[in-house]
This record gives C-alpha cells, structure tokens and sequence, in this order.
C-alpha cells in the first residue's frame, strides 16, 4: 500500500468514529456558534466606547475562526493520542507500515474537513446575526482556506504534544485548556494590542499569525499582508507538526 | 532452519525493576514457541522488546534486521492490551489495518477464521469480551504475516472458542508460519507449542519441548485421596506418599496400581472421599525451576517413603 492510501485508511477510520460520537460532532458545532451568539450578539461590539468589544464587528472574525481553529484540535487530537495511548493503538501501529507522520497527517486532514465545515458555519452566523461583510475574491477565499488549513496542521502538532506527554485524557483535556486560553486572548484575536501591555510579546504566538492574515484578507482584502502570515505561520507549523509526529509513542 | 527470531542477551530495565534479564532464544521458520509465565513474569516487555517496540539491552533480529528496520508486511502483532476504535465493526477494523499494508487478506476469509464472520457488521464495543479479543486476533492475520506475536491471545475467550483459536494457529503453522504465543494457560502452552519458554522474574527458567520439560521438571504422577485417615495410613504402601490434614498423595503411582492403594485405605477402614489420579504437567515443571513447587506445601508426611 502506499503513503497516500495509509494515510487514507487512517482518514476514514478517523472519520467514521469521529462521527459516530455525537455527543462530540454536536459540541464541535455548537461550541464555535455559542461563541459566535455571546459575543457577537449578546455583548455585540461598541466601537469607540471603551470596553473589551471596542473594534468594529469585522475586526472579530479573526477571533471566532480562531476559537475553532485553535481549540478543536488541540483537544481532538489531544484525546487521540491518549485513547491511542491507554488502547496500546501505537504499539500495534508500530509494527505496521504506517508511520507516526503519516498518521498525524491522516488525523490532521479529518480535523481540516470538520473544523473547514465549522468555520464555514462560523461565518455564515456571524455575517447573519451581526452583519459582518468579509471581502471574498477567489484569492482571499484561497488564503483564507490556507490560513486555516495550516492552523489546524500546528495545533493538531501541539495536539500531539500534548498528548504524547499529558499522563491521562483528563491531563490532555486540562492542559489544552490551560494553553488554548491564554493563546485565544493574547494572540490579536478578540483582544486589540493597544488594550495589552506593550511589554506582552504577542508575536511569540502563532496564532498571532493567523489572526493577522485572516484579518488582512477576510477584512481588508489584503492578499500579500494574509500570504506573509501564511507563511511565518506555515514554517512554525511544519516544526511543530514534525515534532508532534515524533513525539507519538511507540509504547507505554 | 531459518531463524525468524534471534535474540540475544536481552535486558529492559523499568527505575529499579528489571522486567527483563539476560534473556536470549531463537525461533525457527514455522516454529510455533511458546511463553509461559505468570502476571508479571516479564513477558509483555519481551515481546516488545523483540517487536521493537521498547528499546532494550542486547540484540534482536527479525529475518536478519532490527525490528525497527525489518518489513513490516511480514510480521503480525497482537498486543496484550489491544482497544482500537470502539465505534468501527469488526468489517471496518480489519479494513483499516488492511489498509495499511501492500498486500491484506480478504477480510471475509479472516473474520471466518476467528469466527466473527456473524457479527462483521457490529461495533467493536458492542461485541462480548471474547470476541473483541477475536477481533483483536484477526488484526494480527489481516497481513498475512511470516511472524506472528500474540501477546495472550485467548485471554477473556471461552474454552470452545479458545480450541477454535488454537486449531487456526496450528494451521497456521503447518503452513510455514513462525508464532511466539505468550500465555498464562500452561495447557494452552503444551496444546500448542514446539517449545516453551518458562519465564519468571524476568528470566528465562527453561526451554524446550513441552514434554522435555515435564519429563525433566514435571516430577511424578500422583494420586491424590481425600477423606479421613489414621496417621498411618500411608505406611506400608510401597510408594512415595505425603499425608496431610484430610489428604494422601501417594506419588509415583501408576494407574494399575491404584486398586493397592484403595485395598489398603478399605484394610485400615479409612473414610474416603475422592480419589484423583494425574500425570504431572508444565504447570509442575514451572513450579518446581521457579521453587514454588505446590508439593512441597504439604507437610507431615508419614510412613512409608518419605520425599
């Protein structure tokens, strides 16, 4: 069998129990949307008077694609690597064809079609209920998909970090929290750089990345500004992911 | 023959705990060998050790390369603890793993080995105990492998399905392929293998042929009596016997000669319950190499030859 068909073996098997948790494809939906619902519609944005929502509804789009972007796969792949851990999953797959890369790559494309259909979701709701108008060529739509893409790719390596290293599920749940929401809050997502200290080193964080390059081409239309982040963010998740990949144990 | 299997000198060390010491065996092409040792014996750390899933002291090489370095379409694991995806069916499951190899099985003809070929369409998590462990099994076959590690394949499987297991292994190997078994089921060991493997502690204690071992470790027949009887029942019979509290074990005694033994408990009008008559088996091999030898727990033994 070749690489691209243990890779899609992998996918499908992904795929099909990811789908048959209901429990977990619903509040994989509906987690994005409520965010989209708290802070779109119930605190609703109040530019130019003060307060945490201070930016134009736009400027936010960056930060709801985030929530998706950031936190399912971190958790997804996270949960992943520990059932595979606590199912002795990787000792068998050590001694099959497939590599560790090959399977992170397989996980990571079923977080790319669910979390693509989550943001797609996002947008729809959030142009629906706040009247956000996104700036969409075919070349911002591309770096868009790119954007979020390689999003996934990082976090479903820091996902395998995570887990590769977390001593229980539980442990891979509370440390994907316990990073995901610094990250959400600091990295120019919701939260504007005038209104953190100027010391905090918001361009340590990837995500960062993302959020410029989302907001350059889904609000500005901005290709060459999304294309620069792409690429810083694309070479940190290129080591991350490797990383992540390699970090898969091949036993407890 | 080929050697599918050479290990030499393994070691694996846990902190303090040595789980593997000094261990080294061989395997031949279509060898079945068995490993026999209790929880804690050593033997999930040496199959992964000799899959190349652990890294160890010593060397290990499968069809003259380093597991880690080795085809990985020839070989077949089951490990001891198997759960993969719990909302695939069997069908599925094997489909998976067939994926990931050039060349699988058709997975009907695999899952009518193992005797799921019923419940192929039903989630792994809503099969029975046995049968997951079935399906675990058929992941191990799906490749088609030369060598084929089975980490306690029959755990959790009824005796009929257990047979059933152990008859596709034979026949597995009548067609060349080489398997290491690990077990805690000394029958299953003496059913099955060429040559057995006695793990304790780590350690290899013997190995050879099931019945080399019993011959050489397994001591002597022996019948057992229970009931009632005065401290000198056992004097005058011409055999071995130890006497305990509501028991006489007369040893050494074959099955023609068992009339003498009841002649003389009905001379001295001993109340008896039972009589049973065994041969000794690997379970007393292991017992004696590991000194844990259940005989020697019977005290006060009286008359007639002492052991």
């Amino acid at each position: 069998m070749s690489r691209v068909g243990r890779i899609e073996s992998e996918l499908t098997a992904a795929r099909k129990a990811f789908l048959r948790r209901r429990t977990a494809v619903f509040f994989t939906f509906f987690f994005p949307l409520l965010i989209v619902v708290i802070f779109g519609v119930l605190i609703q944005t109040r530019p130019g008077d003060g307060g945490l929502f201070t930016e134009p509804p736009g400027y936010y789009v960056a930060g709801y694609l985030a929530v998706v972007v950031l936190f399912t796969p971190l958790s997804r792949v996270g949960s992943e690597v520990a059932r595979h851990r606590s199912g002795n999953r990787f000792e068998k797959l050590a001694t099959t064809p497939l590599t560790r890369p090959e399977w992170l790559v397989g996980q990571t494309l079923v977080n790319v079609g669910i979390i693509g259909l989550a943001g797609l979701l996002v947008l729809a709701v959030m142009g629906g209920l706040t009247g956000t108008t996104l700036v969409l060529t075919p070349a911002t739509v591309a770096v868009l998909a790119l954007l979020v893409a390689v999003g996934v790719a990082l976090f479903c390596g820091v996902g395998a970090l995570l887990g590769s290293f977390a001593d229980s599920q539980d442990g891979v749940i509370a440390a994907s929290n316990g990073i995901a929401l610094p990250l959400l809050f600091l990295s120019e997502t919701f939260v504007p750089t005038t209104l953190l200290p100027e010391w905090l080193p918001t361009w340590l964080s990837p995500l960062t990345y993302f959020s410029r390059g989302v907001r350059a081409v889904a609000t500005s239309g901005d290709v060459s500004a999304g294309a620069t982040n792409l690429g810083v963010l694309a070479a940190v998740a290129v080591v991350v992911f490797f990383a992540g990949a390699l970090a898969l144990p091949r036993t407890d | 023959m080929d050697e599918v299997l050479v290990a030499e000198d393994i070691r694996r060390q846990y902190g303090d705990t040595v789980a593997v010491d000094g261990v080294s065996l061989s395997l031949s092409a279509g060898e079945v060998f068995a490993l026999v040792g209790p929880n804690g014996a050593g033997k999930t750390t040496l199959v992964r050790a000799l899959t190349g899933t652990t890294d160890v002291e010593g060397h290990v090489a499968l069809f003259g390369e380093s597991p880690t370095a080795v085809d990985r379409d020839r070989i077949g694991l089951l490990p001891q603890d198997c759960t993969p995806h719990e909302r695939l069916t069997a069908a599925e499951l094997l489909d998976y793993y067939a994926g990931l190899y050039d060349e699988a099985r058709a997975i009907e003809a695999v899952l009518e080995d193992v005797g799921l070929a019923d419940t192929a369409d039903t989630w792994y998590e809503n099969l029975s105990g046995g049968q997951q462990r079935r399906a675990c099994v058929a992941t191990a076959l799906i490749n088609d492998p030369d060598l084929l590690v089975l980490d306690e394949p029959t755990t959790g499987i009824d005796p009929a399905g257990r047979r059933s297991l152990w008859h596709l292994l034979s026949g597995l190997a009548d067609r060349g392929v080489t398997i290491l078994v690990t077990t805690h089921y000394m029958e299953e060991a003496h059913e099955l293998a060429d040559r057995v493997g006695l793990l304790a502690d780590g350690h290899l204690a013997a190995v050879d042929a099931p019945d080399a071992l019993v011959a050489e470790y397994g001591g002597q027949s022996k019948l057992t009596v229970t009931g009632e009887f005065g401290e000198t029942v056992g004097s005058d019979l011409p055999w071995p016997v130890e006497q305990s509290t509501g028991q006489l074990t007369v040893y050494e005694v074959e099955p023609r000669d068992i009339g003498a033994v009841v002649d003389r408990l009905e001379q001295v009008g001993a109340d008896y319950g039972g009589l049973s008559w065994s041969e000794p088996d690997l379970e007393d091999a292991y017992l004696e190499l590991t000194g844990r030898d259940v005989t020697a727990t019977a005290p006060l033994a009286t008359g007639g030859q002492q052991r």
